[in-house]
């Protein structure tokens, strides 16, 4: 009889440690489908596709040249175009037409 | 007083050159004026004396329009052609970055002056042709070289 009260209230334990853990572990995933919302929401925005072709590209800050700055650059290249395309004139050849000048501009 | 070397004299002799003087007028401008404005009625023809007279166009830069330099004209250069090509209205803005002094031929004038002295005209009609057909060519140059570029950064 005492050998049977025994092995009942093991089980009864065992069966109490079974369903604590099954608890536990509901409650986690339970957890995680709360926070998947986020998840699938940040999915949306940058989609998975490894071949995308609508690829969003943030706009980036690019640096401001003072607009002073950006006339003399403008100033300096027409005057460098000037002269070249002066020199291709005196001696018209394919080489002096793509001759490169060192405008800021086109580097 | 003046430089006979000007463009725009060659082939006269001294006493056509002169004629053309005393139909123009002299002209001081102090740094920073505007000699003709784009698209104003072009009644003179100008010829650089000394100093410099910067040739611009408005380009939109970050919404705002500033006059961008096209070319630069020094002593002896012709300015202000459009006066003798209809429409005879001035196809950019000219300004003086510096004091400058030019010869201020008036339109009426040298039409009238061409008409009675055919052979004077007929030459300087040619220089005006030279400059016009040198500015063709050094544009084509130009536009040519931008072209360029942009096949180059469109197949880079």
């Amino acid at each position: 009889m005492e050998m049977f009260l025994m092995a009942v209230c093991i089980s009864l334990f065992g069966l109490a440690v079974t369903a604590a853990a099954f608890g536990a572990a509901t409650q986690r995933e339970q957890m995680q489908e709360d926070a998947l919302p986020e998840r699938e929401t940040a999915a949306k925005v940058v989609p998975a596709h490894f071949f995308a072709e609508d690829i969003v590209v943030p706009a980036q800050p690019m640096p401001k040249v003072p607009i002073e700055a950006l006339l003399l650059q403008i100033d300096s290249h027409v005057r460098l175009e000037h002269a070249a395309a002066e020199s291709f004139l005196q001696y018209p050849t394919t080489a002096l037409l793509h001759s490169r000048t060192c405008s800021p501009l086109v580097h | 007083m003046f430089d006979q070397r000007a463009e725009l004299f060659n082939g006269l002799s001294a006493q056509q050159h002169d004629e053309i003087l005393d139909l123009g007028a002299l002209m001081a401008l102090p740094s920073g004026s505007v000699l003709f404005d784009l698209g104003a009625r072009a009644e003179h023809l100008y010829v650089v004396l000394r100093g410099r007279i910067r040739l611009t166009l408005p380009m939109q830069i970050r919404g705002r329009d500033e006059d961008v330099l096209v070319e630069e004209s020094g002593p002896g250069e012709t300015i202000g052609w459009s006066a003798l090509i209809p429409p005879c209205r001035y196809t950019l803005k000219a300004t003086a970055p510096l004091e400058t002094e030019v010869l201020a031929l008036p339109r009426e004038a040298l039409r009238s002056y061409f008409a009675a002295n055919p052979a004077t005209g007929a030459a300087v009609t040619q220089n005006v042709a030279t400059l016009i057909g040198r500015r063709l060519q050094l544009f084509q140059a130009m536009w040519l070289r931008e072209m360029q570029r942009m096949v180059e950064l469109r197949c880079a």
